[in-house]
Parts: C-alpha cells; structure tokens; sequence
C-alpha cells in the first residue's frame, strides 16, 4: 500500500510489480437514503503475487462484498479495483466475463460443479468456454495433485465433498489465473476433508507460485495462509503476517469486545 | 390448506399464466368454432326466414331423390296453378320456375362457383312484394323477354350496371340479355353470397326450365284460414303425386338441411380444437410435474406439519381448478375474436360462408368451460397424485434425483397402450362402426398416450444421438445443452410429445395426401387417354350446356369425344349421382375393363355398373334394376354390363339418351375429348376452343392439366387442414419455452456458477437455444416417425382401391426441418433472455 493509483493511469507504473489484485478506496453501499448500509467503507488494499492472503470478520463485516468486487462478481458504488493493469471498474458485463474466465479462478462454499458435466469437464471449463486448447502437460501436474485417480470421469453426484472442492480448485488453477479467489472453501467439509483441500491450495501457492485470496471465518483455515486481513463494519481494521490459528483465534475473539 | 393454494397461484403467475395460455389457446378455438357456426346456423336461419316470409302454403312433387344431403325434385305442370289459385281462401297463387344460371363478368370471367360455395341461380321474378324476397333498389323489374335483374353482390363483383347487355350460362342455349335492374335481398346485397338472377316467368321456362312447367307454387293466403287450414284444403285440390307445406314447414325444412351440413363442418372444425386441447393437457401435465418435483419440500413439510395425502391432492387440484376456469373463461371470450379469425381463414382457403352479427349461445360458455376445466383438472391429477406421495421426510432432506424409472415396466405398458390406441383407430378405419370419427379420434388419442409414456425410455438414447454433433460444433454450450436435454428424460420427452402429436399429424396428411395425388396422376395417366377434357367446375348442378359436347364431336379434327354429366337418381333403393355418357366414345377414352356384358348395348333403358357399386346385390348382366328418378319417377333400367371398380370410372353409367329422357335439364360436368389421328396438338386445341365461345365457365385442359387439376382438387381443404393443426405446434412451442423455463429455474445456482466462472451471455443463450433444438427436434423426429409410418400403413391397407403409391413428398422434409428449427428457436427465445439477464450473484447466493 506505498501508492495510491491514479483514477485514469492504466500502467503498470501505477501498480508495483509485485501486486496481483488491488482495491483503491473501494466503498458499497446498499439501498438509499434512510435505509442505506454501507458494506465497504473507503477500503484500500494491495493483493501481492504468489502470496495466499485470508480475508476475515464476522458476520456482516463485509469481508465477501470486497471478495466479490474484487474478483469482478459485483461492482462498486464508488473507487475502483485493479486486476493487473485492469480497471475492472471500468469494464461492461461482457469485459468482466472474459476476466474472470481468463484471468481469476473461483471457488466457492458449495455448488462449484456443473452437475451434467464430468469432473475432467468441470475442470477444463473456462478453457472450453474460452474455446481454446489446454495446456495439456499443465492440466495433467493440476489434475496429478487432485489425486482423484480413476474418478475423473464420474459426475460430481459420484464425488464426495472433499473430492468435489478439490476438483474445484483444480479447475481454478487449470486456467493459470493471475489470482484464485476462494470464498469459505472448506464451510461445507469436515475437518479431513478441509486440511485436504486447504493443503491442497497451500501446494498451489508454494510450487506453483499462484496468488489467492480466501474468505473464511475458520481461524484453523486461516492458519494456511501467509496473511491474514480483518475486516469490520466494512473497514480494514487489522493484519497479521504468517498467522497461526491459535493467534488467529485470539485476534477473532477481541471483535466481540 | 384453501390459503396456502392461493398464496401460491400468487405467488406464480407467470408460470400459471402459460400454463392457462395452453388451455386457453384450445378453449378459444373450441368456442370460436361453435361461435361460428352458430353464426353461420342464424345466418341462415334468417335467410330462409326471410325467403319463406311472405309464402303461406307451397305446392311441390312430394316424391324426391336424395343423394349426399342433396335433394332433387321433378317438376309440375303449370296448369295445378290454376287449381290451386281457385281453392277457397287463397288470395294469389303464382308458379316458380328456378334453376342453373352462371352471370359472366364484365370481364368474361364467370362469376363464383356452385361446386364450392354459393350457389349461382336464376329464378322467375315474381311482381307479387310478399312472394318475392328481393326488391328492386335501381331499374325496374323484368318485363319483357330478354330482360333481367341481376342480385346487387354480383352486380358489384361483375362490374354491371343496369342497361348493359350480359352474358349468362344456363342449360340451354341463350341469347344475351339486358340488365334492367339491380335487387337487394331484404338488407342484403345477395342471398348468403349466391348470385341470382331474376327472369319473366317465359324466359325462365325457355332458359332454365320447361315450357308449361313450373317447379313450385307458391300461395299467399287470404288471411281467412290458417296456414296449416289452407295446406289441407289445397292438398285436397292437387293431383296424385304433388303436396302442399306451409311457409313454416318449408322453412324448417331448409333450416334442418343446412344445419346438417354444418353439423359436418362444427365436428370438423372441433376436432381441430380438440387436438389443441390434447396437446394442452401434455403441457399442463408437464408443468404440474415440474411444480410437484420443485415443491417437493413444501410439500413434504405440508405433510410433515399433519397435511393428509387428501389434502396435498386437493390442494393441487384447487390450484388447476382455479388455472382452468380463469384460462377457459378468458378463452371463451378470446373465441369470438378466433370465430371471425377462422371465418377468414375459410374464405382465404375458397369456402366464402356468410354471417351477419355473432352469436355467443350458453351452450357454447357451459361446453367450453366445461371442457376447459376438465382438461386442466385430468391433466394435473396425476402430477397431484405423484405429490401426495411425497414423504413427509423429504422435507428434511435435500430434493434428491428423480425418482428412479421403471423403464421395463414403462416400455411394455407404453408399448400396450400404444398397440391398443392404434387398435381402437384402425377398427374406426376399416372396421365400419357407426361412429368411425369417435373410434379414429380417442384411438389416436390413446396411441398418442402409449408414445408418451414409451418417450422417456427413448428420450435418452434418441435425444443423445440428436445432440451428439454440438458438443463439437458448438464447444461447451453444446455439451451443457445435450447434457441438460437428456438430464431428465420424463420431462423431455413429455415436452416432445405436445410437439410430437401436430407434426404427426401434419405428415400424416401430407404423405397420405400425397401418395393418394400420385395415384390419381397414375390412374389418369394409365386407364385415361384423353388428350384434351373441357371443364365446368360444376358437378350434378349447371355446367356446360349439352350442344357443345355434340358440336365438339362432330369436328373433323376430333377422333371422339364424350360429355359427362351427373343426376341424381335412386338405384335399387340407394340415392347415387348416376353418370351419363356416349358409351362407344366413353370407352375408347376410358379404359373400362369389362367382366360382362358389352358397353355398346346400354341404349335408352341399360345401365352399367362397377362391381363394387353392385356390392352384395345379386345383380347379373340381363337383370333389371330398380330405378327412381326426381322427374319421371320409378322405373326399371336394365344391366348391360359390369365392370371393375376404377377411381376414374364412375359407378353407375347410362347413356347421354337415357339421362336425357329421365332429367328435364342437361349439363355436362366435363367433355372428354380424343383428338383425330394425324392432328396437331395446336390445332385440336384452337378447334375445340372455337366451340366454347359462349361458355365462360369453361375450361379447357391437357390430359397432363387435367391429371394436375384431379389431384389437387383437394388442395384448399389441404391448406385448411394444416393451418388448423399448426394451432397445435403453437400450443406445442409455448409448451417447451415452459418446460425450459421451469428447468432454468431449477437451475438458478448451476447458471450462476457458469457465469461467474466465465461463460458469456450469448454462450448462455446458445446453451439454451441448442436445448430447445434438442427437444424440438426430438418430439419432430417422433412425429414425423410416427405420421409417415400411419400413412404407409393406410395407403398399404388401400392397395387394393387402386392405390399403389406411397410417397413421401420431399418438400414435407424440408418443411418439417423448418417446423422443428423455428420451433426450437422461438420457445427459447425468452427462457434464453431471462437466463442470460440473472444477476450472477443472487443466483450462487440462491440455495
């Protein structure tokens, strides 16, 4: 956060090498007048390459508004988030599409599979919707560290939870986005099946160098990342480096004060 | 339980809204036709009110033939006028003569066509106001010969005007005649669109009758007795053989003869409406279905909180009671727009039927709504049933997969019901019950049925094989829309099935119709060798006035030729339209394959007859034959030959001679004709044209022209009949824009999840589209399968009446393709819209 970028400079100068994703002065306000709620509130934020940051706050504290802005799912009421030397801000519905299934990767709570499709398809879906060829030898390292083994071509009706999550996130790295966001990726798994997938993103960060960033309010979850973030009533209010889930825990218990 | 069924018809009305727009759809066309007829019944009914208004008692030959609904009278003489003028209380009694009399446009074009339509005839104009009808609104009335009054409809039609000389056909030869005045039909230009034309009393008798005959009297009381009073006392006057009706009986008379007609023509016109119910009830069944599957938890938590099975299939059925009336009530009013609707559609395809202001009866509200809401309520029974057996556990329980299909079971039970509706149809067919149409009608139905339940063990191979091209050609939304097409069979292949039932249809009548035109192009091109035939366009009444057939005859450029002309007569008790013609010439044009007997000997008093037309009568050569004319009465004929049944060859043949000593007026309907050897093509033609100067009815043709004419004389009802049934394949499109728009409900989140993780807007309604294709491709393939295969069938079965050719008509192909493709596109149309517009969020958010 050592620059502010300048509202028209589409530069890399305005954006240090090192940051993948960034949100200037970002705020989102719900409903008007009287009954407004501003969700985000002037939030300002540098995502740096190859780091795996986790985003946290409690309940309302708008930790999923910033992930969905940032990743191009809903837009801001004013400031503006910066994908590369994208404005996405600045982009139609028909811009941010192509973004985010050329440039980001996605992984959500639940429902990450398209049903009629095979887990191999759900893998390979931005690249076959973009109508291009995958890079065969990168789709085989991602679909070797799934481990799926033979199920590969079963339905995600067929796969259990951990099973459906980590082909969800082998599908997020098979496009080589410049960032994964992943929102609550273990909420609906049990403990094995969480470390399974949470190391399995781990792996992406360390041998792959891949930059994501993961909403969670699991302190255990946020143990696997290198940063933490905390959010409250829409403002970042703390961040901690190289966490661990007991300091985590402590950190999430003081928002109750 | 009643709240909670509100709370959801609320909660849903743009899915209630195209489910009743089905119902609503085939209760329209259902009222629209019995809104029509009704019409056209009060038309007429006024007509002929209004023709009998002044006439209190007619006097008429009391035997009559009957042939097809048509009635033929003899005629009487002119001296019973006298008898009856002097019968005590009859103040004026006045001698009627009527018959064929085509006006010829100002262009030379004769003006309408008895064949179809109208009629075209001429009468005697009567001075008398209260015995006349018509009034003269410009000119005067005929007085002297050679003058006449023409109907103001084809004064308008035929751009005349009074003082012109006009040129008209009849059966004897007449000279031109001038239009001395124009007349009016009460308010009505002319007579439910007839042309008439009025002459003296003389010109009629020498024109369009016989001197010193009449064919009726009509008699206007003194006001003393009572009409039924004065028909006694009148019929005690008249010679054997004549009787006497009141205005009001020769009234009702009319008035039951037309309503018979349109009796044919309501069922005609209701079966189409039926079909368009049928194919509703599919979509109604699939939506119910595809709203219990969606509710399956509500439902299950109904049941759960101490709903009783009772009361979940009551509540079901309230919610398609409520869709039925409001769809059926609005369909009723929608009708009277679609009776106007159809009755230019019947005038577009030739049949021109007048009616004055539209009549709504109750019958037509009380059948309709009936109908209407019966339909719905059927068709979501079994969806209902389905939801009441839901477990109340389910509410717990995520909604899971379909419940897992018998397809074993399914397959033999389609197969069964499927085997017993063709069954049912074909005893219709060729099994000769009294009500052949019921038999056909819920026969097919019922086959129909058996497809659908058999559909959705076939969905997933057939619709698979459909789509196996798109994942390649179209990438992932190719896939996602196979994949999503055979995701549910059941729902599938009950969307197919309402497009499945019009398609089948359709190609069934076109490949019938088809094979049956090729036939008739075979036989006319085998059995007939006419080089050239001269045509009326007329049949049994008016035609082409009998000197020019003897005149072409003598031609030197004409080897032989024979006209051919109808009356109706009864044959050993059976009314028939027996044909008459020049046997020797008849036979060397048709190629008659005679078992017994010889042509040559029919004379005044023979008749031949095809085997079949004999039947089971133990008629030999030699044997005399019952025979009943309008004119001259019983009589016996005598069988001189008998020949094999042939679609060209009529079933009963007597001479030119014979007919003309049996029937006071002669008209031929066509003229056959051989050229003479040696005789250019060019030339025969510009000689036998020279003869039909004076005939603007005429036509002459080519063997090839003729063969062309015969097969598609059938064409406009053709065109009706499609028409009517695209109705269905519109029900059937607004049907799977439904079903897909239910299903993207269903699929809210998986929508989500593609467009979040990159699929464009259009690549989503591309998805959606090439669904849609699927499906109607899928329920056109059915029919299509289904429609050609029931036409073999039929045209196999009537092999042995001379069909032989079965074709396929390649345009049909070409047709149906387009059918099945604007029906995919259309139906996605919206869901597609409404697909791509989802806000990505909310649709992950959605659980």
């Amino acid at each position: 956060m050592s620059t502010t970028a300048s509202p028209s400079g589409v530069t890399d100068a305005a954006m240090p090498r090192g940051v993948a994703v960034r949100a200037v002065r970002a705020t989102k306000v719900y409903g008007k007048g009287a009954t407004a709620v501003t969700a985000l509130d002037d939030v300002t934020i540098d995502f740096e390459r190859g780091a795996f940051t986790a985003i946290m706050g409690p309940s309302g504290s708008g930790k999923s508004t910033l992930m969905h802005a940032l990743a191009g799912l809903d837009t801001l009421t004013s400031g503006e988030v910066w994908l590369g030397d994208r404005n996405l801000s600045r982009l139609s519905d028909k811009e941010l599409t192509l973004v985010r299934r050329d440039r980001i990767g996605f992984v959500f709570q639940a429902f990450n599979l398209v049903p009629t499709l095979t887990a191999a398809e759900n893998i390979t879906l931005p690249i076959d919707l973009a109508g291009r060829q995958p890079e065969q030898a990168w789709v085989d390292t991602v679909v070797g560290a799934v481990s799926l083994g033979d199920r590969l071509g079963h339905r995600p009706s067929e796969l259990s939870g951990g099973q459906q999550q980590r082909v969800a996130v082998a599908r997020a790295l098979a496009n080589r986005p410049e960032v994964i966001f992943a929102d609550e990726p273990t909420g609906n798994l049990d403990s094995r099946a969480s470390a399974e997938v949470l190391a399995f993103l781990r792996r992406a960060v360390d041998e792959f160098g891949q930059t994501i960033v993961m909403v969670t309010h699991d302190p255990v979850s946020a143990g696997y990342a290198s940063r933490v973030v905390f959010l409250a009533d829409g403002r970042i209010v703390d961040e901690m480096p190289d966490p661990t889930a007991e300091r985590v825990l402590d950190r999430m218990k003081r928002f109750g004060d | 339980m009643l709240a909670i069924t509100f709370k959801n018809l609320r909660a849903r009305k743009l899915r209630l809204l195209t489910t009743g727009l089905a119902v609503l759809i085939g209760v329209a066309f259902m009222a629209g036709t019995f809104v029509l007829t009704d019409t056209i019944q009060r038309t007429f009914d006024d007509l002929f009110a209004g023709v009998n208004a002044g006439v209190d008692v007619q006097v008429r030959q009391a035997s009559n033939v009957e042939v097809d609904g048509f009635e033929a009278r003899g005629r009487l003489d002119e001296s019973v006028v006298a008898q009856v003028a002097a019968v005590d209380g009859v103040a004026t009694a006045v001698g009627l003569v009527q018959g064929y009399t085509q006006i010829t446009g100002k262009d030379g074009e004769a003006l309408g066509n008895p064949g179809r339509g109208a009629p075209t005839f001429g009468m005697t104009w009567v001075d008398d106001p209260d015995l006349n009808p018509f009034e003269v609104v410009e000119g005067r009335a005929p007085q002297r010969p050679g003058e006449v009054v023409v109907d103001r409809g084809s004064a308008k039609k035929g751009d005349l005007a009074v003082g012109d000389t006009i040129a008209l056909d009849t059966a004897k030869p007449i000279p031109p005649m001038k239009l001395v005045g124009i007349v009016r039909f009460g308010a009505a230009d002319s007579p439910g669109g007839a042309s008439v034309v009025g002459y003296t009393h003389a010109d009629a008798q020498a024109y369009i009758g016989e001197p010193g005959k009449v064919d009726a009297i009509v008699v206007q009381s003194d006001g003393v007795p009572t009409d039924d009073a004065l028909r006694d006392r009148i019929l005690d006057a008249l010679p054997d053989g004549l009787e006497a009706r009141t205005g009001a009986e020769i009234t009702e008379e009319d008035q039951n003869a037309i309503g018979e007609g349109l009796g044919f023509f309501s069922t005609f016109m209701l079966s189409f409406a039926l079909v368009a119910l049928f194919v509703g009830s599919f979509i109604i069944y699939n939506t119910f279905s595809i709203l219990v599957a969606q509710r399956a938890r509500e439902l299950a938590l109904l049941r759960a909180v101490g709903a009783s099975r009772r009361q979940v299939v009551g509540a079901m059925l309230v919610e398609a009671l409520v869709v039925g009336l409001i769809a059926s009530s609005i369909g009723i009013v929608v009708g009277i727009g679609v009776s106007g609707l159809l009755k230019a559609l019947l005038a577009v395809t030739g049949f021109d039927i007048p009616a004055g202001g539209t009549v709504l009866t109750p019958r037509t509200v009380i059948v309709s709504l009936i109908v209407g809401v019966s339909v719905t309520m059927l068709a979501a029974l079994l969806p209902a049933r389905r939801a009441a057996r839901i477990a109340p556990v389910a509410a717990l329980h995520d909604v899971g997969a379909e419940i897992a299909d018998h397809t074993g079971r399914r397959v033999v039970i389609g197969a069964v019901v499927a085997a017993l509706g063709t069954a049912l149809g074909s005893y219709g067919l060729f099994g000769s019950p009294d009500n052949p149409t019921a038999f056909v009608g819920i026969g097919g139905a019922i086959m129909f049925i058996g497809v659908a339940i058999l559909g959705p063990a076939i969905a997933r191979p057939v619709a698979g094989l459909i789509g196996l091209p798109l994942p390649t050609v179209r990438g992932v939304s190719g896939t996602l829309a196979r994949e999503n097409a055979l995701r549910n069979p059941r729902r599938t292949s009950a969307t197919a099935a309402a497009l499945m039932i019009g398609v089948a249809l359709i190609s069934f009548i076109a490949v019938f119709a088809s094979s049956v035109k090729a036939a008739i192009e075979d036989i006319v091109g085998e059995d007939f060798t006419a080089d050239f035939v001269v045509q009326s366009g007329t049949f049994g009444f008016g035609g082409l006035e009998p000197g020019i057939a003897t005149k072409i005859s003598g031609l030197p450029e004409v080897g032989a030729a024979t006209g051919i002309r109808f009356g109706p007569a009864r044959i050993g008790g059976d009314g028939e339209f027996v044909a008459a013609v020049e046997p020797v010439a008849y036979a060397e044009i048709v190629e008659l394959e005679v078992l017994s007997g010889s042509m040559a000997d029919l004379g005044v008093d023979g008749i031949a007859m095809s085997k079949d037309a004999i039947g089971k009568r133990d008629w030999k050569v030699g044997d005399a034959v019952p025979a009943t004319f309008p004119e001259t009465g019983e009589t016996q004929l005598v069988l001189r030959a008998v020949y094999e049944a042939q679609e060209i060859a009529p079933g009963h043949l007597i001479t030119t001679a014979a007919h003309d000593a049996n029937y006071p007026d002669s008209f031929d309907s066509e003229i056959y004709v051989i050229t003479a050897d040696g005789v250019s093509a060019d030339r025969a033609r510009s000689a036998i044209e020279a003869t039909l100067t004076d005939q603007s009815n005429a036509d002459l043709v080519d063997r090839a022209g003729y063969a062309e004419a015969q097969a598609s004389s059938v064409n406009p009802l053709l065109a009706l009949v499609y028409v009517l049934l695209l109705l269905a394949v519109v029900i059937a499109v607004l049907g799977i824009a439904n079903t897909l728009a239910l299903s993207i409900h269903e699929r809210t989140r998986e929508l989500g999840l593609l467009r979040a993780v990159g699929m464009t807007r259009p690549q989503l309604r591309s998805s959606v589209r090439w669904e849609s294709m699927i499906i109607a491709v899928f329920g056109t393939t059915m029919g299509l399968a289904i429609g050609i295969a029931f036409a073999w069938a039929m045209v196999t079965s009537l092999a042995d009446e001379g069909f032989e050719a079965f074709k396929v008509p390649g345009g049909l192909l070409v047709v149906v393709a387009v059918i099945a493709t604007v029906c995919g596109v259309l139906a996605s149309l919206l869901p597609a819209y409404r697909a791509a517009r989802l806000d990505v969020l909310a649709a992950i958010a959605t659980t």
